[in-house]
């Protein structure tokens, strides 16, 4: 199976084409069955055993193991039939050209089996786990397969967005109000055209509280900056969103998180991709990311030691975990894990109010950016 | 026996208050000695004598028998209970003995397989009737022959003799017996130590009789008869030397015809002969050629003792009349409608030397075996739990169920070996009847069989073979269960797996359906083939040990063979 296509091959996949392979797949599986022989779905396997770390991509990478599901496999059987309902569901959004969450063909497919008191689905994971089976089985993404996660992530500033889906309209996310544009879950090209921006980077913000703060002391026009939330752990839209304006526009990516291991962790998914979509890194992540703060630096070149919060036991675990990964294997990076497990402290965003409501705009990030003063 | 007197009394008034002191006066005072306390265990005991009493008439006189039951109640703790049977009937002078005079039995001191054996007997039950409600019992017996006769009875306890008032006779026909009698004091209840119980097991021990219990409810229930021959009646054996004790050999001597000790050893007991008697002459102090029934305690003395020394050939076993596992096996299936039954009916066998017994034992799995309690289950079965159902001499025992032998020889076996996990909450029914010429109990009570170490062994033995069967059927049915439940949850999903493909491909579900029931039910074949296949290998292995066993095992029957023949030797 080739490798995740690249951007612009990606563009010219059709819905008729996905649908074809979804075809080729279920007729090959009715061909097993008709010769009597058990009939099994090929896919990539997932998880940790079979993600690696590309160092020469500097991202996330799904090894070549494959795993096999045997209908007769009395462990597998129930997930085989799961697979071959979500195949179906999906070559019927293809076919009739509509999309859904997949939280939508989660309950468009839940129902008891039979006589039984079982489900065909208990809970959603089990829907999402097969439609990543399937990513993998047919090589392509769920926004070919119709499908679409739960969207999540602001975007503002000057940057000029078609939406061909909707009338293709066109806007300038600084012209949106306050509240920006709301980052859908499906940022293919087909649907979303990047049409022009005059920003010179884009900041990634993990709060939504941070990314009004900025909004309100009208950073992203004095800057020139493109601002981004996450609201949390990046969505796979917008981590889309952010690797295409940075692939597309040349735009450098800044992020700007919590001093602490969820923070770090939000940080290297967008940089570096995650465990479960390693297969798709390559549409994903932006491995020159950069990381402004929060910092332990930080703590000291502003003297915020009066508001830093202690770390949890957890937390501190969390952060000797990342001192073994490849990529947080440069002396920054391990210079900054170890100063926080030997100071058990955390360092949140908003803590940069202590000095001034302003002080993260007016003084933080310019003297950051201007400075280069990044971690890797 | 004097109320708790201080005095004491010389030897001369002990002597002489006992002649006063009747066996029915005795009876009267030492009930719970003979089972007859206890307000729900007196009113089975009774049913039991009765029933007993019909059994043994019936079979002595090869009728297949008939019996109806029935309990009414009067007042509170207080029935009457009515048993009629088909039975060969009593006659003027034997109707008496059989219900008027304690410890008059036939069966007393007879060398024969019998169920009442040591009864307190149908006279008992008068004696109780009249000590508690001081009414008489009625009878109406017919032989078949002349009219029948209708009378009332009660005891002297005293004289322990009948008194028999009202005789009548009736002008009908009919061959049978009817006794009616009331009891105060009981209490009749659904257990599993009341008449239902006891008669339901008696029918399952007696398979050629139909016995029918009219409730005090009015409710009827009949346990059917399953088999119509009639069991082979039991030999009366002589007792074997190594079974007597001075007492015994005592009162023998005192009724013999023989005129001389030695033709008296060697007619009136089994595997006696000359050789035997030579021995014993050689070596007590008086000559045998005396008159038996001059024999003086000590001389018997002397003689059991040579009993113990000398060698004897072991006693015949032939006396003896198990029911046999085909009539087991159709009576269980009949009553307790198990799903599986294993049988097996041990040869016959010696106890202490002297006493030949044998036993039999049925396992009983699923269906209505075991217990029931008042749980039901999710899907409408009642919840059950192991039961045993012990028997001496086709008699069913209802108590002292711990010291008994059966018990003890059931729990001594680790069931988990048979593939049966929760022994105690298992659907099973463990049938043992153990018969004997004389059943060992613990007590006068006669509901506990004390463990003998040759009476324990066989019980294991029979418990254990038929338990090896009953684990394979287990095990079987597990399998089978296994089984269905892979097939279902294969079958579960093919319904989808089929509507999914038709959806994309346009192919036709059903053919999809089709094939993947058969992917299913090749495969699920193929399984139990491996499975096959490996039980086969396995028992290759082990019949390859076996035949080993099997050499040794022929090698000993033939050494039994050469011994039955000095046995035939030893009787000439």
């Amino acid at each position: 199976m080739a490798k995740a296509v690249n951007n612009k091959e990606s563009a010219k996949i059709t819905p008729k084409d996905i649908a074809l392979r979804l075809k080729v797949m279920a007729e090959g599986i009715t061909k097993q069955i008709d010769s009597h022989i058990d009939p099994v779905f090929t896919t990539q396997q997932r998880g940790r055993s079979n993600v690696e770390f590309d160092d020469k991509k500097k991202v996330l990478t799904l090894g070549d193991k494959m795993t096999s599901r045997n209908f007769l496999n009395i462990g597998h059987a129930k997930k085989f039939m799961q697979t071959m309902m979500v195949t179906s569901k999906a070559h019927d959004y293809l076919s009739q050209n509509k999309t859904a969450s997949i939280r939508e063909i989660y309950y468009e497919l839940k129902h008891t089996l039979g006589k039984s008191k079982e489900n065909t689905f208990e809970d959603q994971t089990e829907s999402d786990s097969c439609i990543v089976d399937l990513e993998h089985s047919v090589d392509t993404i769920r926004e070919k397969l119709n499908l679409h996660a739960n969207p999540k992530g602001t975007l503002y500033g000057d940057i000029t967005i078609v939406d061909r889906k909707h009338n293709s309209d066109e806007f300038n996310a600084s012209k949106l109000g306050r509240g920006g544009w709301s980052i859908m879950s499906r940022i293919e090209p087909e649907e979303i055209e990047i049409k022009k921006t005059n920003a010179d980077y884009i900041l990634v913000i993990e709060t939504e509280a941070m990314y009004e703060r900025l909004v309100e002391e009208g950073f992203a026009k004095k800057n020139k900056a493109i601002l981004i939330s996450t609201g949390g752990q990046a969505a796979r839209g917008t981590r889309r969103l952010i690797h295409r304006i940075h692939t597309e526009k040349k735009l450098p990516v800044y992020m700007f998180t919590d001093g602490d291991p969820y923070g770090w962790y939000i940080y290297s998914v967008v940089k570096q991709g995650s465990m479960a979509l390693a297969a798709h890194s390559d549409f994903l992540a932006v491995p020159d990311a950069k990381y402004i703060g929060m910092t332990l630096e930080d703590v000291e070149d502003f003297g915020l030691h009066n508001v830093t919060e202690k770390m949890k036991e957890g937390d501190v675990k969390r952060a000797k975990e990342m001192l073994d990964y490849p990529w947080f294997q440069n002396k920054e990076w391990q210079a900054e894990l170890k100063k926080a497990i030997q100071l058990k402290i955390r360092i949140e965003q908003q803590a940069l109010a202590n000095k001034s409501l302003s002080f993260v705009a007016d003084e933080y990030l310019p003297k950051k950016i201007k400075k280069k003063d990044f971690l890797p | 026996m004097s109320n708790g007197t201080i005095e004491v009394a010389s030897a001369e008034e002990i002597a002489k208050e006992f002649k006063e002191h009747s066996v029915a006066e005795f009876f009267k005072k030492n009930m719970q000695m003979l089972g007859l306390t206890g307000k729900i265990k007196a009113l089975t005991t009774i049913v039991h004598e009765y029933v007993t009493n019909s059994l043994d008439a019936c079979e002595e006189a090869k009728i297949l028998p008939d019996i109806e039951v029935q309990i009414k109640e009067l007042g509170n703790e207080y029935y009457e209970v009515t048993v009629k049977d088909n039975g060969p009937g009593l006659t003027k002078e034997t109707v008496g003995k059989a219900l008027g005079q304690l410890l008059a039995g036939t069966k007393f001191h007879r060398m024969m397989q019998m169920r009442g054996q040591q009864g307190i007997g149908a006279a008992g039950c008068t004696m109780l009737s009249q000590i508690t409600t001081g009414k008489a019992s009625q009878v109406v017996t017919g032989t078949g022959k002349g009219n029948p006769l209708s009378m009332e009875i009660t005891i002297d306890p005293k004289k322990n003799q009948a008194k028999i008032t009202n005789m009548v006779e009736l002008k009908k026909e009919f061959r049978g017996t009817i006794i009616k009698a009331k009891f105060k004091g009981m209490k009749y209840v659904n257990s599993e130590q009341a008449p239902l119980e006891y008669l339901r097991r008696t029918a399952i021990a007696n398979p050629h009789a139909q016995i029918t219990l009219i409730e005090p409810s009015n409710k009827k229930i009949v346990f059917k008869r399953t088999l119509k021959d009639i069991p082979k009646q039991p030999l009366e054996i002589k007792p074997h030397p190594k079974g007597i004790n001075v007492d015994e050999l005592n009162t023998l001597a005192k009724y013999t015809s023989a005129r001389q000790v030695s033709s008296f050893l060697k007619s009136e007991f089994d595997r006696m002969g000359d050789k035997a008697v030579t021995e014993i002459q050689k070596n007590v102090s008086f000559d045998l050629r005396k008159d038996p029934r001059q024999l003086t305690w000590e001389e018997c003395e002397e003689v059991v003792k040579q009993f113990r020394k000398i060698n004897f050939i072991a006693p015949r076993t032939d006396g003896l009349r198990p029911i046999g596992e085909e009539r087991i096996r159709k009576s269980l299936t009949g009553i307790v409608q198990p799903e599986f039954l294993s049988v097996v009916t041990r040869r016959a066998s010696v106890y202490s030397g002297g006493f030949p017994f044998q036993v039999e034992v049925g396992i009983a799995y699923g269906g209505n075996a075991g217990k029931g309690n008042n749980t039901v289950n999710d899907d409408g079965t009642i919840e059950r739990k192991m039961e045993i159902m012990r028997f001496a001499n086709r008699a069913p025992l209802l108590f002292d169920t711990g010291g008994c032998a059966i018990t003890k020889a059931v729990q001594s076996i680790d069931w988990k070996r048979y593939g049966m996990k929760d022994f105690e909450n298992a659907p099973i029914t463990i049938f043992a009847n153990l018969i004997s010429v004389h059943i060992p109990y613990t007590s006068a009570g006669k509901q506990a069989i004390s463990d003998e170490t040759e009476i324990m062994e066989e019980l294991r033995l029979a418990l254990m073979d038929s338990g090896r069967r009953a684990a394979q059927y287990i095990a079987g049915k597990r399998k089978e269960q296994d089984k269905k439940m892979k097939k279902e949850l294969f079958f579960k999903f093919i319904p989808e797996i089929a509507k999914a493909l038709e959806e994309i491909t346009k192919k036709n579900r059903k053919t999809i359906e089709k094939n993947l029931e058969h992917l299913v039910l090749e495969k699920l074949k193929l399984e139990d083939d491996e499975e096959e296949a490996e039980k086969i290998s396995q028992e290759i292995k082990e019949t390859s040990a076996d035949t080993d066993k099997k050499a040794k095992k022929k090698a000993l029957s033939e050494d039994e063979e050469l011994n039955e023949e000095v046995i035939e030797e030893g009787e000439e």
